[in-house]
């Protein structure tokens, strides 16, 4: 990752009277978290950095821009953000596009070929307690974590993300500037659901009945979502109220049931609900067993093409007949 | 123990599927009172988390019913409705609600017969499947009291 | 909220099935219901009555009647709640005959059920608004778009009638392609002789404004007040001097391709397509004008100095026009058989098409009706049927439906011509299902005209002759026919003006690509939206007879509409709560009658895009709803909140009786 070309694309973009700031990472207050950052001058660029522990999407300040807290930074009509975005972030930017939720000229997207990131809590898992800043770099499918003094060599598939796993597509599909050169995309299977489409009716019940007894609807992967903009949310709305307020597994499950299907064709796949998740529901199997079923039956993929035509708004006289009486 | 009897709750929509369910009364086909129908204008009206709220209520099937492929009275509500549809259906699978319990069908208006025979099958059907064990119904309101408004 | 529930044994039609006293008991206990009665007929005056008669003494602002279907008589009772002053959409029905008491055996759970779906539309009574009708006004003019058979006739038809017709066509004259026909069947009557006469009176009609050499652009605005853009193209001629003398023509130099005569004879860049043309005014082709090309010549100018008609500084024109209904009579074009390659037709200049040959039989066309092919008359003359119709792999899995009758024409008119020529028809089925026309099948077979049964697969040259290599499969043998001429009855396919008129007007294609009617057996010159009907070939292959009655039908519709002042529009239809919409269309998309638009509004400060819909264009049918994931777009009388409540009663099975 070429940190310099990062920062001279970060200030390219600032150089523009439009744009106020650019939102990337930076590191954290400790240990192996990132932070995202507003830097909105050449000196607070220095700050901006990426590398394979930037494990967070930062699509969503798109949609929160028009909320109280960015508003400090100054708005005025031809306001432009700049941003970081990996291959998943890329994807849900065109979703948002193509649903009219921001406009292409407010965004100077600077797009990062990802190469994966690690699943932090993995990381942590392995050495807990870590207070110093870490860093952490990768080469030939090793990661090499660093902190305090010490220095640890990683296989770089026990400690990658899931989500990182199976991504085929890596290299940003929308972007205004590009840092480094593109990432080829995994051929996706979708093996990681095989285990749970293949589990008996019965064993799919037990298996989320425990799971969703869990949930204490937080409501954090709604909010962590990119593709959950909506200003007024259904699920929280009491006229009508699709979900009530009380956290028991039936309300448990019509919650993730109804957001996810809200997500069915628009997913794209960043896993932002599961990394959430404070009690580590494994909800990236709600949203990846609806984008194959979308894939497999309706040949759509979300967040290729920013015109895209939507596909519950769409559908073709040949759609499938199966189980219909 | 008292014998299980199934409540199925159908979502028919006005120009064929409920004239279907008309036409089987006036023809006096015969299916149980399992069924008790909601009419709308289209299928394509149905939002498929309804099947889900229908399941809470205390439902133990539903069924969705529409015009047949190229029939739509509305021209192409019944296409949304069987994308939908079959996606919802695979998904609730996905997450151990047996699919048997949700149904689309094309009934059209002159198909007093086939709608009959329809529901009874499907009556029968998940009567033995049993009652719906995945959504425990809130506690009902009160009888008579008026939900929301 | 004083709600009122009338129950209706119907005779003993629910009586005799459904404890209608208990339920009537049931009902009273209900939140909000002030009175619950049951009644022997409910729908009859002093069921009626009964109802009007509640609302003024309870005062009452809702009413339930448990009956019979909704469909069967909910107007009826709208009409109650109207006559005693209540808006007539706060009424809702509980259908306990078709559905229940009609359907069910056993009288314990058939009264069950029949609390819940009263408790259920008790429920949503409770939370139905007051709705209105929109009542918009009707221009009383007619766009009529197509200047054939089809369109003339549901032209004369509404200018008959009284009301002003505005016929639209894209070729300089009207007439289409009946007028290059030669004979018709089964009775071959001249073509052109029976059709001149019609496009004449067009022609002169006070209530018919013919728009010619023109299309229509776009059209927008809905049923009873559509407004129309049509581009006119320049004829280069004033169409009010032009009188046809035709001087101009022996001075222009230049010559080129005839399309009238399917580019098989050359006509001058100044033209008119035929004697008989209505407007009878000439044109200049601007692809081949030598002065539009080269800015040299003007000879046609010249020599009309007494008329000065000839205009090369005319301009394409745009006309607005209001109307209230618009017929679609734009007609077909014929299969291309470049898309058969294995006939040759590229190839060979003696394979031609079914209406090259009525070019060439015609006394008007480019033989002066001498049937001669590479300047000889053919001795053999070989017709192919089925080309292009009734064959998937181009796609046209449908029968055109004139083919076997005209191709037997064909064959009686070469018999008739050249009595001495071997004629072979190669058939799949020979379909003559009309009046007269298995007659007249019959009599060509008779004249000695060889059908055989089996389709082609292939023409090819030997020596001067052509061979049509098929497999006779009554006789179960191949045969190698040897041919002069090969005339293949090509099939009918929707007109390249209609795929135009489809994208402006938002219309829907059958599977065959024809427009769609709306419904196949009741409604078949309507289509989904309303104001918009069809007449002729666009909505599918049929022959001229039938494409009068259609045209004639699709006038009387449209007739309907504007003999009226006003039409009323639908009243459940849907409403978007603006500060819930976030303008990502999904609604406008799926909407099938374009009834939902992008509107730019003020919110929180910022001017922002949210859906609107146009009370006028929508239909209620409530497909908007469920994409809209904020539930701001809603159905009036279907909202989610009544649905909802409806289903929390279905479901429940606690609830005691």
């Amino acid at each position: 990752m070429n940190l310099f070309s990062l920062k001279e694309a970060a200030k390219q973009a600032l150089s523009q009277t439009e744009v106020n700031f650019v939102i990337g990472y930076t590191k954290g207050s400790y240990g192996f978290r990132v932070a995202p950052f507003f830097a909105q001058n050449e000196a607070e660029v220095e700050k901006l950095f990426f590398s394979p522990l930037c494990d967070l999407s930062l699509v969503n300040y798109l949609s929160l821009e028009k909320n109280t807290p960015l508003e400090k930074f100054g708005k005025s009509p031809e306001q432009k953000i700049g941003i970081f975005v990996r291959g998943c972030d890329s994807r849900a930017i065109n979703q948002i596009l193509s649903e009219k939720g921001i406009i292409r000229e407010e965004l100077i997207i600077i797009g990062i070929p990802c190469h994966g990131v690690i699943d932090i809590k993995k990381l942590e898992a392995r050495f807990p307690g870590v207070l110093d800043q870490a860093r952490a770099e990768e080469e030939d499918g090793k990661y090499t974590i660093c902190f305090g003094d010490k220095s640890f060599a990683i296989k770089k598939e026990d400690i990658l993300s899931d989500k990182c796993k199976h991504c085929a597509y890596p290299t940003p599909l929308i972007y205004d500037l590009l840092i480094d050169g593109k990432v080829e995309g995994k051929d996706d299977r979708y093996e990681d659901i095989k285990p749970q489409e293949e589990a008996t009716l019965g064993e799919k019940e037990e298996f989320w009945k425990n799971e969703f007894s869990r949930c204490i609807r937080c409501y954090a992967c709604r909010n962590a979502c990119p593709l959950c903009y909506c200003e007024n949310c259904i699920l929280e709305r009491l006229s009508p109220q699709w979900v009530k307020r009380s956290v028991n597994p039936t309300e448990n499950v019509i919650y993730h049931l109804s957001r996810a299907f809200h997500l069915a064709g628009r997913c794209a796949g960043c896993g932002e609900c599961e990394r959430v998740c404070p009690v580590n529901l494994p909800l990236m199997l709600l949203n990846r067993k609806l984008e194959k079923d979308v894939k497999s039956l309706f040949n759509f993929t979300p967040g290729i093409d920013s015109e895209q035509k939507q596909f519950l708004t769409t559908y073709d006289l040949k759609d499938s007949e199966e189980f219909i009486l | 123990m008292s014998h299980f009897e199934p409540t199925i709750i159908a979502f028919l929509c006005n120009w064929c599927s409920y004239a279907g369910a008309d036409l089987s009364g006036t023809s006096r086909y015969k299916y149980p009172a399992n069924i008790k129908a909601l009419r709308v204008m289209c299928s394509g009206r149905v939002n498929p988390l309804m099947i889900v709220q229908a399941f809470r209520a205390g439902a133990d099937g539903v069924v969705i019913s529409g015009c047949h492929p190229g029939d739509c009275h509305y021209s192409q509500g019944n296409y949304f409705t069987r994308r939908r549809f079959i996606l919802f259906r695979k998904f609730l699978e996905f997450l151990g609600i047996d699919p048997e319990r949700v149904v689309l069908s094309w009934v059209s208006a002159s198909e007093g017969k086939r709608f009959a025979d329809l529901m009874e099958e499907l009556t029968d059907k998940i009567r033995n499947l049993g009652p719906l064990k995945n959504f425990t119904p809130l506690e009902t309101e009160a009888r008579g009291e008026i939900n929301d408004s | 909220m004083r709600i009122g529930v009338y129950i209706c044994h119907c005779g003993i039609n629910i009586k005799a099935t459904v404890d209608v006293a208990q339920l009537s008991t049931f009902a009273e206990k209900l939140p909000y219901v002030k009175v619950a009665r049951d009644y022997l007929y409910m729908c009859s005056d002093p069921g009626q009555n009964l109802i009007k008669k509640d609302i003024e003494e309870f005062k009452l602002d809702r009413v339930v009647v448990v009956a019979c279907s909704p469909r069967m008589h909910e107007l009826t009772f709208r009409k109650v709640l109207e006559s005693a002053g209540l808006n007539r959409y706060l009424f809702e029905m509980a259908n306990i005959r078709e559905q229940c008491s009609w359907v069910h055996q056993d009288k314990k759970s058939a009264t069950k059920k029949a609390h819940s779906l009263l408790a259920a539309s008790v429920h949503k009574v409770a939370l139905l608004e007051p709705l209105t009708e929109k009542e918009v006004s009707v221009t009383p003019t007619v766009l009529v778009i197509g200047g054939g058979i089809a369109g003339i006739q549901a032209a004369l038809d509404i200018a008959d009638a009284g009301y002003k017709v505005y016929l639209v066509e894209k070729d300089p004259t009207i007439g289409g392609h009946m007028i290059q026909l030669d004979k018709t069947f089964p009775t071959l009557d001249c073509s052109a002789c029976i059709l001149t006469p019609k496009m004449s009176e067009v022609g002169n009609h006070p209530n018919i404004e013919i728009i010619s050499y023109a299309e229509v652009a776009d059209v927008k605005g809905y049923v009873g007040n559509f407004e129309i853009t049509v581009r006119k193209k320049t004829r280069y001629i004033d169409e009010t001097k032009c009188n046809a003398c035709g001087l101009c023509v022996s001075y222009c130099p230049i010559e080129t391709p005839n399309p009238y005569n399917l580019n098989l004879s050359k006509m001058k860049s100044i033209y008119i397509p035929y004697a008989q043309a209505v407007p009878a005014c000439y044109v200049i082709d601007p692809e081949s004008c030598r002065y539009l090309l080269k800015k040299e010549c003007r000879q046609c100018e010249q020599v009309c100095q007494g008329l000065k008609a000839i205009d090369f500084k005319q301009k394409e024109q745009a006309i607005t026009i209001q109307v209230g209904a618009i017929i679609v009579a734009t007609g077909f074009d014929t299969f291309d058989p470049k898309g058969k390659p294995e006939f040759g037709y590229a190839l060979y200049p003696n394979v031609i098409t079914g209406l090259e040959f009525e070019r060439l039989v015609n006394s008007s066309g480019p033989t002066m009706g001498e049937i001669v092919i590479q300047g000889k008359k053919p001795k053999d003359v070989v017709f192919i049927q089925c080309v292009g119709s009734r064959d998937k792999t181009v796609g046209n899995e449908y029968c055109s439906r004139v083919c076997c009758m005209y191709t037997a024409k064909q064959a009686h008119l070469v018999k008739e011509k050249i009595p001495h020529a071997n004629l072979t028809i190669f058939y799949m089925d020979v379909r003559a299902f009309g009046k007269g026309f298995e007659e007249f099948y019959n009599r060509v077979k008779m004249e000695g005209v060889k059908y055989r049964r089996g389709n082609p697969s292939e023409i090819y040259k030997k020596g001067d002759k052509l061979i049509v290599k098929a497999e006779d499969t009554l006789l179960g043998e191949l045969v190698e026919v040897e041919a002069d001429l090969v005339v293949l009855a090509v099939g009918l396919v929707p007109s390249k003006s209609t795929e135009e008129v489809i994208k402006l007007l938002k219309l829907s294609r059958s599977p065959d690509q024809f427009l769609l009617e709306a419904h196949p057996k009741l409604r078949p010159v309507d289509t989904a939206s309303d104001g918009i009907f069809l007449a002729g070939c666009c909505q599918g292959p049929k022959d001229i007879p039938d494409t009068v009655a259609q045209a004639s039908g699709a006038a009387s519709k449209a007739l309907i509409l504007i003999s009226h002042e006003k039409v009323k529009t639908e009243a459940q239809t849907s409403i978007v709560n603006e500060s819930l919409c976030r303008g990502c269309g999904f609604c406008v998309a799926v909407c099938p009658y374009g009834a939902i638009e992008p509107k730019m509004i003020e919110k929180a400060g910022e001017v922002t895009k949210v859906a609107s819909v146009n009370d006028a264009l929508c239909k209620g049918c409530g497909m908007c709803v469920p994409t809209c994931f904020s539930g701001a777009i809603q159905q009036k009388s279907f909202t989610d909140n009544q649905l909802l409540s409806m289903l929390s009663v279905l479901g429940e099975k606690n609830v005691s009786f």
